[in-house]
């Protein structure tokens, strides 16, 4: 079940945010050795603080398994203020119907193998449909995503293969990241569920309209 | 904090209102606004095509400083319906005595932002039942990014808000540091070069960056060439 948590519905969602932060330290940090700031347990940087939109993934038990960060491309976002390397000295794409998604993650810990419910290629799907759904009712078109390459082959195996890439992959810790770009689209999203057999509504009761849902 | 109409502003380049106007006819909407905060003044600044009467009242009450669809679109990176704000008292004290002046409580606000962490927030009103608003919502909600896009860069194109925005003031010390960065050296070349401390090197880029906007060294460079503010060989 996906949460849509930003700035404004954040106080409502203390403990997910929280149990989120967790998550990525233990794969960010511990698993992939990237080069990030740890706070009390938790990874959280500088784009933290620029009101994102986190998409946060919950198991039946309540447990967060699966994220993802958002944030519009008009302004700072990680590929034109840190990744720039990825991009090979060109500019970063700025479009206002253009997301980044950053610190994608699922809890390989936790989850298995194979396909049907808790296992990582279900989390990651139903993650990439919160995403796009969420994207398609605020009308964007197109996303960019800064993962390396273990998510890349997950999405290529899973309905939703990247388009196209930006620049070069370049290292960071123990792997290499590199920026793939995927259109927001009724055709991906529907590819994306026939894979993971997903047909339900993904995203948790909400006391309001998503957007232009 | 101020409410400023841009349009009674000398020294506009461009009709702004004219633009908003033309962007209701499109898309079939009652009105639009425009607004941003200042990120000095704390001022909020912008456009609107409403009635005048409506304005006077807006202003005369000062509902700027509690209307939230003023305040809090720009903490999400998606558009906000306004019945996001249906239980929001403040919001019902708002738009409660717009109805008497022709708008309608029905309305979106799509929230910009700019690479200097500048925000806008572009808003349109109609009333019509909540089943068209959706249809009419879902599909102009991309027409509403793009303008709200074009409308936000242009207003800071502009200068009216902030002239030094436009054009970051760097002193002769920062545009040298830069400008030997720019050409490759190290930070205790550039301090040898002009006979500087290191440290004083630093706070130099560390102020350059900040007037730039830029969370690296790398992107303060490429930000102060591209603003022709150096001009690397």
């Amino acid at each position: 079940m996906i949460h849509i948590v930003d700035s404004l519905n954040k106080s409502e969602h203390a403990a997910l945010l929280e149990a989120m932060f967790r998550l990525r330290k233990r794969v960010f940090h511990d698993r992939l050795g990237w080069d990030v700031v740890i706070r009390d347990g938790r990874e959280i940087d500088a784009f933290d603080d620029l009101d994102p939109a986190h998409v946060i993934s919950v198991d039946d038990q309540g447990q967060v398994v699966g994220c993802m960060r958002l944030l519009q491309t008009t302004g700072p976002h990680m590929l034109a203020d840190v990744f720039s390397s990825i991009l090979d000295g060109e500019p970063p794409l700025r479009s206002a119907t253009l997301w980044e998604a950053t610190r994608f993650c699922v809890d390989t810990a936790r989850l298995g193998s194979g396909r049907g419910p808790n296992t990582i290629s279900h989390v990651t799907s139903e993650v990439m449909i919160g995403a796009f759904e969420y994207g398609m009712a605020a009308g964007i078109t197109d996303a960019v995503a800064v993962i390396d390459p273990v998510m890349d082959r997950v999405l290529k195996r899973s309905g939703n293969a990247p388009h196209g890439y930006l620049g070069s992959p370049k290292p960071m810790g123990k792997v290499t990241a590199l920026a793939a770009l995927m259109d927001v689209s009724d055709e991906r999203i529907r590819s994306i569920r026939d894979f993971a057999g997903i047909h339900y509504d993904v995203f948790a009761p909400q006391p309001h309209r998503i957007a232009a849902e | 904090m101020d409410l400023i109409d841009l349009s009674t502003r000398r020294g506009s380049t461009e009709d702004f209102e004219d633009f908003l106007r033309r962007l209701c006819a499109r898309l079939g909407v009652d009105y639009a606004s425009y607004a941003t905060i200042n990120p000095v003044s704390g001022a909020v600044q912008g456009y609107a095509t409403y009635g005048e009467a409506w304005k006077r009242h807006y202003m005369d009450q000062r509902l700027h400083l509690i209307d939230p669809t003023l305040h809090k679109p720009a903490l999400s990176i998606a558009p906000v319906d306004w019945s996001r704000f249906d239980r929001d008292a403040q919001f019902r004290k708002v738009f409660d005595a717009a109805r008497d002046f022709g708008v309608a409580s029905q309305g979106i606000t799509v929230p910009i932002r700019g690479p200097w962490g500048d925000r806008g927030l572009l808003s349109v009103t109609a009333a019509m039942s909540d089943h068209d608003w959706r249809l009419l919502t879902r599909q102009m909600v991309g027409d509403l990014q793009m303008a709200a896009v074009h409308m936000h860069d242009a207003v800071m194109r502009s200068g009216l808000l902030l002239p030094q925005m436009a054009l970051p003031q760097l002193s002769a010390r920062e545009r040298e540091v830069l400008q030997w960065v720019a050409a490759g050296k190290n930070q205790q070349d550039v301090g040898d070069i002009l006979g500087i401390s290191i440290r004083t090197v630093e706070v130099h880029l560390r102020s350059a960056r900040e007037k730039l906007g830029a969370l690296t060294t790398v992107q303060a460079v490429g930000r102060a060439v591209a603003m022709g503010l150096i001009h690397p060989r």
